[in-house]
């Protein structure tokens, strides 16, 4: 999509919705706009039917706010909380089946390779835990092993929540939800460590609480995996409605969880996206 | 939406770390005089950024 296609015919101006037009007069696209420019634009997502105080629809929102190219992203989703919120989302996305996220956008990501080979066309899958973590892991996996330029971006809840509450793989040990009144049995899903092993060349955890951060990491990650390998992104998410907190303290309780090291945020680059991340940023890194 | 977040204009300074907290899009924006204001039909109080305000200038009711 280039920006042409937005633009809307002068006849028809006065037809179009409000939206609509607000979005094509102080829309992000082509402006490469960062966390510290919300606020003062459009944003991609016009509104969305998630609870109050959710951290998943704070981390969807700053993550939409950084892309580097919207008018050439194309957002692969899946079942869960997020899917609820993308039909509202100004951009080409594709709803896949449960846990399939991550093969349809390998297909994508080649079919556009052929399409646009001069272009760099960003596929980025956001999915939910359940999605990335339990049902979609062995796609997910192979398409690491298999190293396609795709971003891979998990919100982690740490529940399936819209659903009621079931346990996850990435729910902590011992959490006591709604569908898991005994508490769960084994440890959370170690998921950074497993996408580096897998052959991810920049993997972070990243969460709301720090948006500049958060930023910065989905920035490289999209970023990285124009040219040098696949990337994954995790990024906390806590719900207040399964975890039973109140909204307001979405935040603390994820300053909580990091101060008490139950959450640990890291970044891990490897050599050639380090190098290649250097070239980009004009040699000032501050790791 | 039964409830919606006020602003106080004297308190504000306009740090904006209320936008980088609101999980609602579009519902805080920056005015030119470097005040925010709430679109209060969409604001759905779940008062995450009169947690993060510094200056106490949000009041949820």
């Amino acid at each position: 999509m280039s920006k042409d296609f937005l633009r809307i015919s002068p006849a028809f101006e006065d037809v179009m919705p409000a939206e609509y037009r607000e979005l094509v007069a102080s829309g992000p696209y082509g402006k490469g706009y960062g966390i510290s420019d919300l606020g003062s634009h459009k944003e991609l997502l016009e509104e969305h039917p998630l609870c109050a105080g959710c951290g998943l629809a704070l981390s969807l929102r700053l993550t939409l706010s950084v892309l580097p190219a919207p008018e050439d992203t194309v957002i692969v989703g899946s079942t869960g909380c997020s899917a609820l919120a993308f039909p509202q989302v100004a951009l080409h996305n594709i709803h896949s089946l449960f846990g399939n996220q991550n093969a349809v956008a390998s297909g994508l990501k080649r079919a556009l390779k052929l399409r646009f080979p001069d272009k760099h066309k960003d596929v980025v899958v956001v999915a939910g835990d359940g999605a990335t973590a339990d049902i979609g892991l062995d796609m997910v996996m192979q398409s690491w092993f298999r190293g396609e330029l795709i971003t891979t971006i998990m919100l982690d809840n740490e529940a399936y929540a819209n659903t009621g509450g079931q346990e996850s793989g990435m729910s902590p040990k011992g959490a006591v939800l709604y569908m898991a009144p005994k508490g769960k049995k084994f440890q959370k899903v170690n998921m950074p460590e497993l996408a580096r092993e897998a052959g991810c060349v920049y993997v972070a955890a990243v969460s709301p609480a720090n948006p500049k951060r958060l930023g910065k990491a989905i920035k490289r990650a999209i970023l990285v995996a124009r040219e040098v390998g696949p990337t994954y992104v995790q990024i906390f998410a806590p719900c207040p409605t399964n975890f039973k907190f109140k909204p307001q303290e979405t935040i603390k309780r994820i300053k909580e969880r990091e101060k008490d090291g139950t959450y640990l945020m890291r970044e891990y680059i490897s050599p050639e996206a380090q190098e290649y991340l250097a070239a980009m940023e004009g040699g000032t890194k501050d790791e | 939406m039964y409830g919606a977040v006020k602003v106080d204009e004297e308190k504000c300074n306009g740090c904006k770390l209320c936008v980088f907290s609101c999980p609602d899009p579009n519902v805080l924006t920056l005015l030119k005089t470097k005040k925010i204001t709430v679109n209060q039909d969409r604001c759905k109080a779940c008062g995450l950024c009169a947690s993060v305000c510094p200056k106490e200038a949000l009041t949820v009711n």
